[in-house]
């Protein structure tokens, strides 16, 4: 547990370093990537809410003190992403799956690699959509491009929990996990 | 019945409990901890108290150093790969600009090896153009025979292209040697320096001595020609150009051959001779010119009678060797001491003085060779092959010693 939470923490950091640091020499199109939504989304669906809601909180916290850039915008922006996508996408807990199981009705459980794209993809849109909405209400009209830079945001950052995902997966011990389970 | 429980498995019991509370009090205390920090920042910001900016300031003072280093190693990695990227594109480049100067310096050699070709052709055409009278045609080496005593090449025309035995064939403005072998399809040439080629020929200038012109190759070794049977009176200086004199073989006569190299005669097998170096470069013939000419009745008769005839043949004042010198590029020839005549008589050669025209082809007697103007060589009394349609003007004599009784 403690070397989990460890890498919890040295993920954590790691993310919020690379949004700080590397994703603006990531950027395509003039567009950088989300890389604390990718990697937090690849711990929503690896290590369930808790990691998540702590690692997007800090990752906030972090941004906020460091870079800020709106009052309260980061601090509350990223967990909430980040909590939205978990809701929708991290593992059901225990008593979900045996209320389920018990009622007789099953939904469909999609296979982790999809889910953690997925995770990233809601993630980012609501960072994007939040984000947007908020420079249109100080009076700026949203045009194509706001919308496709929005877009080159999410497709990229999708394509890349998609392909980050399997080493953080397979260094925070999903895997093993998954054998000896 | 009561099952033993294991002691072991007691302890793992107690340990996971123990275990399970610690990490139910740490993730309480992380989250406590974080939603502190959060709070106080959000009041912080929203009471804007400096003094509940401490916890922040006390994160971003342990996160500065760190994100120091990251960033600096990020700017390290960032720096290199666009070091790399450069490195690639300047490596494209490079190869682009490689390929770029190979493709033009093939390019250029090929320029100048068509113009080069250029150049011959366009010697070719001159010389075609002003020997028409001659029938010229023009003729590619197809293959080449350089041994260390003959030296005769193949050409791609023959007899049905009208070539015949012994017409003298040419390249740039010298004679090069002339058909032998025959055949429909192509034709062997004996080269000047071939010790078997034997031509008439002449020394142009005043006096135009004639004699036999043989190929050295064979009997020396050097590709130079040797000059037999002129007269024992008259001594030739080097410089002077020597021509086809048009008798024996169909040759058109005033073909120049070569220069007389020395004054010096050689002797071989009790024959004088004097070495003439020939015209023609023999070490770079790719095309020729065959002069189909063929003499009519009337030149043939003329050459005949005393191989002089349609020559201007200027007598010397004397058989001893005349004094020369030389300004510029022409050569004067001075006087001997003059013996008193009845009447003034001009002593000194006129420097470029022409000769009498020699009958054109349509004139009836002979055809003389024309050579194209950039190949000249200069004779040693500036002599033009060609006659010259008008009259050349006349410089004053240098010296000019008149004697009256």
């Amino acid at each position: 547990m403690i070397s989990k939470l460890a890498k919890v923490v040295a993920l954590t950091l790691l993310a919020y370093l690379l949004q700080t640091t590397a994703a603006i020499h990531m950027s395509l199109w003039d567009v950088a990537p989300n890389l604390a939504l990718v990697l937090v989304a690849v711990v929503t669906v690896g290590l369930g809410r808790k990691y998540t809601f702590f690692m997007s909180l800090t990752i906030g916290y972090l941004l906020e003190i460091m870079l800020p850039v709106l009052d309260y915008i980061s601090l509350i922006l990223y967990p909430v992403c980040a909590m939205l996508g978990a809701l929708a996408f991290s593992d059901k807990s225990e008593r979900r799956l045996e209320e389920e199981r018990s009622t007789g009705k099953r939904s469909i459980t999609l296979h982790a690699h999809i889910r953690t794209p997925l995770c990233a993809a809601l993630s980012v849109t609501v960072f994007e959509a939040v984000n947007l909405f908020y420079i249109s209400l100080n009076g700026v009209a949203i045009n194509g491009g706001h919308i496709g830079r929005a877009l080159i945001d999410v497709i990229y950052s999708t394509v890349l929990s998609g392909l980050l995902q399997f080493p953080l997966r397979w260094w925070l011990g999903v895997y093993k996990l998954k054998k000896a389970r | 019945m009561r099952l033993k429980v294991p002691k072991t498995e007691r302890r793992k019991s107690t340990d996971s409990t123990g275990r399970r509370i610690f990490r139910r009090i740490l993730l309480v205390g992380i989250a406590v901890i974080l939603l502190g920090l959060s709070g106080t920042h959000l009041l912080a910001v929203i009471t804007k108290n400096d003094a509940l900016n401490g916890p922040g300031n006390a994160v971003s003072g342990i996160m500065t150093p760190i994100q120091n280093g990251f960033s600096a190693i990020v700017d390290g990695v960032v720096n290199y790969l666009y070091r790399l990227k450069l490195r690639s594109t300047l490596e494209l480049e490079y190869n682009n600009l490689k390929q770029e100067n190979e493709q033009l310096v093939y390019q250029a050699m090929l320029a100048a090896e068509l113009q080069q070709k250029l150049s011959v052709y366009e010697d070719l055409y001159e010389e075609v153009s002003i020997n028409e009278s001659m029938n010229p045609l023009v003729c590619t080496v197809i293959a080449r025979n350089e041994g260390n005593y003959f030296s005769s090449f193949t050409i791609n025309k023959g007899s049905n292209d009208g070539i015949d035995n012994f017409m003298a064939v040419t390249m740039g403005g010298a004679l090069v040697g002339y058909t032998y072998d025959v055949s429909p399809t192509k034709s062997a040439v004996r080269t000047i320096i071939d010790s078997e080629a034997s031509i008439a020929a002449l020394i142009s200038g005043s006096r135009r001595d004639q004699g036999t012109v043989r190929g050295t190759l064979g009997i020396d070794g050097q590709a130079m020609c040797r000059m037999y049977y002129l007269p024992e009176d008259h001594l030739p200086r080097p410089g002077d150009l020597v021509v086809t004199s048009g008798v024996g073989m169909s040759f058109p006569k005033g073909i120049p051959i070569g220069t007389v190299r020395e004054s010096t005669r050689g002797m071989e097998s009790n024959k004088q001779y004097i070495v003439v170096e020939p015209q023609a470069d023999f070490e770079h013939i790719e095309y020729v010119i065959v002069l189909r000419y063929k003499p009519d009745a009337e030149a043939v008769q003329s050459q005949t009678g005393d191989g002089t005839q349609g020559m201007e043949f200027t007598p010397l004042d004397s058989p001893m060797p005349i004094p020369t010198i030389k300004i510029g590029n022409d050569f004067y020839q001075l006087a001997p001491t003059p013996t008193p005549s009845p009447e003034p008589t001009p002593t000194v050669t006129v420097p470029g003085s022409t000769p009498a025209p020699t009958p054109t082809p349509g004139g009836g007697n002979s055809v003389e060779y024309q050579v194209p103007l950039d190949q000249q060589t200069d004779s040693s009394y500036g002599y033009t092959l060609a006659p010259t349609a008008s009259p050349t003007p006349t410089p004053l004599p240098l010296d000019v010693s008149v004697e009256e009784d």
